[in-house]
């Protein structure tokens, strides 16, 4: 038995001591094959993204008619998992779908920098700031993805308010709350906190009216001040609302996808803090409360001297493997898949707010009206600025909040010290 | 009786008298007997080969390569010999720390999840009215995917669900039951526990097939109630397959949570259901931490071996006692 012990002692020590190799894969290894691109993503599977795909696919095949492009539609629940795993062999696909902010930064050692190939699309697409690190853009923006506040218009008419007119102070926008929950039972927000997201929709959807302007440029510029007052007024005002009873009871057993949002197209709660690209978004909510019941309004002034904005980058956006055999040719397929025809099909199908400002959105109802004449004035999200590692942390603090585990000067300390470790 | 060529051979080479041949043929019975023995001594280990390769190339290389990675970094030090770091990270991460902490509490919870099936089926044993309904009911869970029974469940525990809407309407305040992380736990062990119990059910009605009916017959004689009948008669008579349900419900718990704890509570809320599979799983699929995770899969290997020692011990000590 001894001898076994020193044995096993022995072989971890040697393994200990070696420690040598990697757990992911840095050297790159030729992928995809000579005239094939294969592609990544969670969108070409969807009915609503057929349209979209076969435009790019179109344009793509004027360019480069010899090259056969193979879309993998993955599920979004493992697709990062699974992207994971294909990073670490270094054989994954030449083309991959990503999110803005940190699932691209955090992987783009294995990604190739894309600016020689996208100059002439700098100036027609926006949202480029998502899929940048250190000055390098990694992929080229699809849609717009952002953080609107919707409320339901009718709830707004029973209560006796002006819907057109919704409230532009905190103060206001509270005593609005509690006369449409006196006058039709519906809470204020529909909160879903399940995975613990719904803290990043309420500090980017409201922290444009709690922080200053100066504060907010330099949250995004990475200079964040966790001990400011502002910034512990959104945590605070996080708790609040719960505690208050502004939220849907249960805020976290509620999937934010799609049990949120369900109670508010149900018109159990007058406002959610939604999307603009994919789901949870304006064509979502006017299936079920007609496109004229759907507003969309600025944040509330929180924190008198604030101007309230739109927040809003890069949604998703297509990025090129750096072992791919022909970066020309994949950094091609970007380009088309970021064309004025594909993404104009893609809003029109899928009702995202796409990358492309020259796209005519004016017959889709006030709401996108609304939400493009905001995007000028638009500032970055402030939780995309933040690691995945601080946004994990966010989402279990933030559920920890609403249950009272943790003070709210607790929950900024540490959420401070995992931003400072980076 | 036909002549073997062996022995013709035998007989030609008699006849031979230059003493080569007898020479010869006394290297050959020397050789050959030797020879046999080393073809009998090699033969197991050519037979065995083929699996001592399948192990040795796809599990205990890959397992190596797991431990070795779990000295290395993550990230910037990607490559990077670290030495013990991953494993000073895990013990000081609070996720990890409850992960572990959860695996103390399923082992607590071992014996309820083993008594449900022991109970329900003795009372299938002892005949309740409609015993054979009650038999397909319960093993029917057993047949669902756990991503149907985890969807099923989040409807039925939903803070607006059914199951509050009762207690609501007998006065009861309704529970959060996958939101307070008091409770989650709890529930997605239940709701695992649901799932699972008709397997060991089936193992329990197999157990009580092979117990003595004399003894019964003579505790219904002596006049014992029920529960004397299970504590004296039904526990000691199937104590070889309590040990077996206990090691397979163990090996269950540790290793198929994870379905559920995906689709129930995404090792929420407050990061209170982790198990060390689903902090793998996280740390490599969605932090980009693959070295981190190849630490945390040591660590679970090692617990799993150390519950799998304990558990050979156990049956081990059982199979000596009868």
């Amino acid at each position: 038995m001894k001898q076994r012990a020193l044995w096993s002692v022995v072989l971890v020590a040697g393994l200990a001591l070696a420690g040598c190799g990697s757990a992911s894969d840095s050297d790159s290894s030729p992928g995809g094959s000579d005239g094939k691109l294969v592609v990544w993503d969670w969108k070409s599977g969807d009915v609503s993204a057929a349209s979209y795909i076969e435009k790019a696919k179109a344009d793509f095949a004027k360019k480069h008619s010899g090259v056969t492009v193979e879309f993998v539609a993955q599920p979004f629940e493992q697709y990062y998992t699974l992207l994971g795993a294909a990073i670490q062999a270094g054989k994954g696909p030449d083309v991959m779908l990503f999110n803005g902010g940190g699932q691209i930064r955090d992987r783009v050692d294995a990604l190739l920098p894309l600016d020689e190939y996208i100059g002439d699309d700098k100036q027609r697409l926006a949202g480029w700031e998502a899929f940048t690190k250190d000055s390098k853009t990694y992929a080229g923006p699809v849609t717009l993805q952002g953080h609107p506040i919707y409320y339901n218009k009718s709830l707004y008419q029973k209560a006796g308010l002006d819907p057109e007119r919704p409230a532009t102070t905190w103060s206001e926008f509270v005593a609005n709350c509690e006369k449409i929950a006196k006058a039709t039972k519906a809470k204020c927000f529909a909160q879903g906190n399940k995975e613990g997201i719904g803290i990043q929709f309420f500090l980017s959807g409201l922290g444009s009216g709690i922080l200053s302007p100066q504060e907010y440029d330099d949250w995004i510029a990475g200079k964040r001040n966790w001990n400011s007052p502002a910034v512990k007024r959104v945590f605070a005002l996080w708790k609040e609302v719960n505690d208050k009873g502004l939220n849907n009871e249960g805020a976290n057993s509620t999937a934010m996808f799609n049990d949120a949002f369900a109670v508010f197209q149900s018109s159990k709660a007058a406002h959610v803090i939604g999307l603009m690209s994919d789901i949870g978004h304006w064509k979502d909510f006017a299936e079920f409360l007609e496109a004229g019941n759907v507003g969309v309004m600025k944040a509330p002034v929180v924190t008198a001297g604030t101007t309230p904005s739109l927040p809003y980058d890069g949604g998703i956006g297509y990025a090129v493997a750096k072992w791919t055999k022909d970066p020309k040719v994949a950094a091609d397929l970007v380009r088309s898949l970021t064309s004025t025809e594909a993404l104009k099909a893609f809003y029109a199908d899928a009702g995202a707010i796409a990358s492309d400002k020259t796209i005519d959105v004016s017959t889709a109802g006030p709401a996108v009206s609304t939400i493009v004449s905001d995007l000028d004035g638009g500032k970055p999200a402030l939780h995309v600025a933040l690691s995945s590692k601080t946004i994990e942390l966010m989402g279990r603090l933030s559920q920890q909040l609403l249950s009272g585990s943790v003070t709210v000067d607790k929950a900024v300390e540490q959420l401070a010290a995992s931003d400072q470790a980076g | 009786m036909p002549v073997s060529s062996s022995s013709s051979v035998r007989l030609a080479e008699a006849g031979r008298t230059d003493g080569t041949a007898s020479a010869a043929r006394a290297a050959t019975s020397r050789r050959r007997p030797r020879d046999g023995r080393r073809a009998e001594r090699l033969a197991p280990y050519v037979l065995v080969a083929p699996a001592l390769l399948i192990i040795v190339v796809l599990r205990l290389w890959p397992l190596a390569l797991g431990v070795n990675f779990s000295f290395t970094g993550d990230g910037d030090r990607n490559g990077t010999s670290v030495g013990f770091d991953n494993y000073s990270e895990l013990l000081q991460d609070p996720l990890f720390r409850t992960a572990l902490r959860n695996v103390g509490l399923l082992v607590l919870l071992l014996p309820i999840a083993v008594a449900i099936p022991g109970l329900l089926a003795t009372f299938i044993y002892l005949r309740v009215p409609g015993h054979r309904v009650f038999r397909s009911v319960y093993f029917f869970p057993a047949v669902l995917s756990p991503v149907i029974v985890g969807a099923i469940f989040n409807l039925l525990l939903a803070f607006d669900g059914p199951l509050n809407t009762v207690l609501g309407g007998v006065g009861i305040q309704p529970v959060d039951w996958l939101g307070n992380p008091d409770v989650a736990i709890f529930a997605v062990v239940g709701v695992h526990i649901w799932a699972t119990f008709g397997m060991a059910l089936v193992v329990f009605l197999a157990g009580f097939a092979t117990l003595d009916a004399a003894l019964m017959d003579a505790a219904r004689v002596d006049g014992a109630s029920l529960p004397q009948t299970i504590w004296h008669v039904i526990i000691p008579g199937l104590s070889r397959t309590i040990q077996f349900v206990f090691v397979t419900t163990m090996i269950g718990m540790l290793t198929s949570m994870f379905g559920l704890l995906y689709i129930m509570t995404s090792g929420g809320p407050e990061g209170s259901t982790y198990l060390p599979e689903y902090y793998i799983w996280f740390q490599q699929g969605h932090m980009n931490r693959p070295a981190l995770a190849s630490a945390a899969s040591t660590a679970l290997f090692v617990i799993m071996l150390v519950v799998g020692l304990l558990q050979v011990s156990l049956l081990r000590r059982a199979g000596r006692e009868t």
